[in-house]
């Protein structure tokens, strides 16, 4: 029973961290209906940035994550000029083709640099028993900064000048556009912020688990799945989603292997496509 | 002195050709009415305009400046504003949201609160379902309030395309008084009407578009007295 607890509580924990690398997801979608093929490769990169700052520089993680958010921000700016911006108004197949590009580009430069060997950010902050449960304090921090993050984009949306114009261009563009709005902008910026939370995700992330420069790839599944799970192009949805996953993936393992989570995750996937496209927490989208 | 001209603009969708060198010219403090049948262009001339789709040729003048190839946004900031056609509400956000999106521009921003008050005064029925999601409004509200939007931009030139459309006729007279107050307080028009005959009455000048063509145009008194006007347009 104490088990079970310890695992839910984990899972939990861990959910807020896929939440907030879906949120990275559904908010390009939401704003642009782009899926980003880019968004795994581009965790793998926040991942080597907490790393490279931590290991080489002798960065607190916590503070690097601050550097590596920049640059996510920064390098979201120029995909979205350099990739995305010309085939925008293009069939979806474009966009994905671009952002697939995107993705091989990084992986296979990432690849030649650091190689596919692990890494890890060995930084612990200890553990925090609750009557038998013990949990590592890295992973309170990442749920708590993640949910700090969440509701700081919640706020930035609705309260900031920029963030109600990314709102305006993400319902009717066009009228935006005829509002004074300098859509181009406004979508580079929402591109740029999309890949600053699954920078600052994959961040959160290698504080907790070894990785490769591949890894961001598993935590771009997760993020397809909670996406649909909560509704792309909906933030808190997608807060609700990571948890729900995380919650998952602490219970299936009690009672069966752990290789099986990807296969229940998908399963779910599928049937939640199924049965409820629009998310279980219902999108703006159709 | 023209404040906002039209020359010789040809355009169109892709290879389709619409407007064959249309020209127009509006005078500042004036209200203008562009008139037509369904399909003459009107929507597509005010979209060449606002730069929603590049003109092919020709050019269209602001204030003695070419801005013929400014990007859509450039010319809201500088005071041409369009009310579109079909509304284009940010349907996802509140009547208040929308008010205040319409306030984008740098000119407009000073004046959010003189601009919201004038139009809460114009449309009570906007004050009163401020928080209401724009979507769920009925056709007739979210007509005002596209209107009222466009007038929080504090447009030196605001053109409305189909402003009676949806409308209750006796809410149409209310906006036609409202809009000659603006007038008065120097604001430049545009009208593209389905009500011809509202739409001479109350503006200075007007011009008849045709198969993507200005096929008369003049004072709006004479065009309404015009036979082949009243023929065609006005059913007498
Ligand atoms: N997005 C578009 N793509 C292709 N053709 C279009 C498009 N919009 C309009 N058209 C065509 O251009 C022509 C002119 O349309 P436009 O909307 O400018 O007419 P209008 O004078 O505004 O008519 P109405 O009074 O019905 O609004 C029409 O034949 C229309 O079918
Ligand atoms: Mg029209």
């Amino acid at each position: 029973m104490d088990f079970l607890l310890t695992s839910i509580l984990d899972g939990l924990l861990l959910g807020f961290v896929y939440g907030l690398a879906a949120m990275g997801l559904t908010l390009i979608w939401g704003v642009m209906n782009v899926i980003n093929l880019s968004h795994g490769p581009i965790i793998s990169l926040g991942m080597f940035g907490v790393y490279l700052l931590f290991s080489g520089l002798g960065i607190n993680p916590y503070v690097a994550l601050i550097f590596v958010a920049i640059f996510g921000l920064l390098l979201g700016i120029v995909i979205y000029f350099v990739a995305v911006n010309r085939v925008i108004n293009a069939p979806h197949l474009s966009t994905l083709l671009a952002t697939f590009s995107v993705a091989m580009i990084i992986t296979g430069l990432g690849t030649a640099v650091f190689s596919a060997s692990p890494r890890n950010v060995d930084y612990s902050l200890g553990s925090f028993t609750l009557g038998s449960a013990t949990i590592p304090i890295n992973r309170i921090v990442a749920a708590a900064l993640s949910m700090l993050i969440t509701a700081g984009l919640y706020i930035y949306l609705r309260r900031t000048r920029s963030g109600r114009y990314i709102r305006a261009v993400a319902n009717n563009r066009n009228a935006a556009e005829l509002m004074g709005v300098p859509s181009v902008r406004i979508l580079a910026l929402s591109f740029g912020i999309g890949t600053m939370l699954a920078t600052v995700a994959g961040g959160l992330i290698a504080t907790l688990f070894p990785f490769t420069i591949l890894a961001g790839g598993t935590y771009e599944l997760k993020s397809f799945v909670i996406g649909v799970l909560g509704g792309l192009g909906n933030p808190v949805g997608a807060l609700l989603g990571g948890l729900i996953l995380g919650v998952l993936e602490g219970i299936i393992p009690t009672f069966m292997p752990a290789t099986w989570v990807p296969v229940i995750e998908f399963i779910l996937f599928v049937l939640i496509l199924m049965v409820r496209p629009q998310g279980l927490f219902g999108a703006k989208k159709s | 002195m023209a404040i906002l001209e039209i020359r010789d603009v040809t355009s169109g969708y892709g290879e389709v050709q619409i407007l064959w060198g249309t020209s127009l010219s509006m005078e500042e403090g004036r209200l203008t009415s562009l008139v037509g049948a369904n399909g003459a262009g009107k929507t597509t001339l005010l979209r060449t305009v606002m730069g929603s789709i590049k003109p092919w040729q020709g050019s269209v003048w602001f204030n003695g400046q070419d801005i013929s190839h400014l990007p859509t946004h450039a010319k809201a900031e500088m005071g041409v504003v369009l009310v579109p056609e079909g509304r284009q509400l940010f349907t996802d956000m509140s009547v208040e949201e929308n008010l205040e999106m319409g306030a984008s521009p740098k000119r407009a921003r000073a004046h959010v609160a003189r601009n919201l008050e004038r139009v809460y005064e114009m449309f009570p029925r906007l004050k009163e379902r401020r928080a209401q999601k724009s979507g769920t409004m009925s056709g007739g509200e979210q007509q005002m309030l596209a209107v009222a939007r466009g007038i929080m931009a504090e447009p030196i030139v605001l053109m409305i395309d189909e402003l009676s459309l949806g409308l209750a006729p006796v809410l149409v007279l209310d906006l036609f008084q409202s809009l000659k107050k603006l007038k008065d307080a120097g604001l430049t028009m545009m009208l593209v009407e389905q009500n011809v005959q509202m739409a001479l009455a109350i503006s200075d000048y007007g011009y008849v578009l045709a198969q993507g063509r200005v096929e008369i145009d003049g004072p709006s008194r004479e065009l309404a007295e015009n036979e082949h006007v009243r023929s065609a347009y006005l059913g007498h």
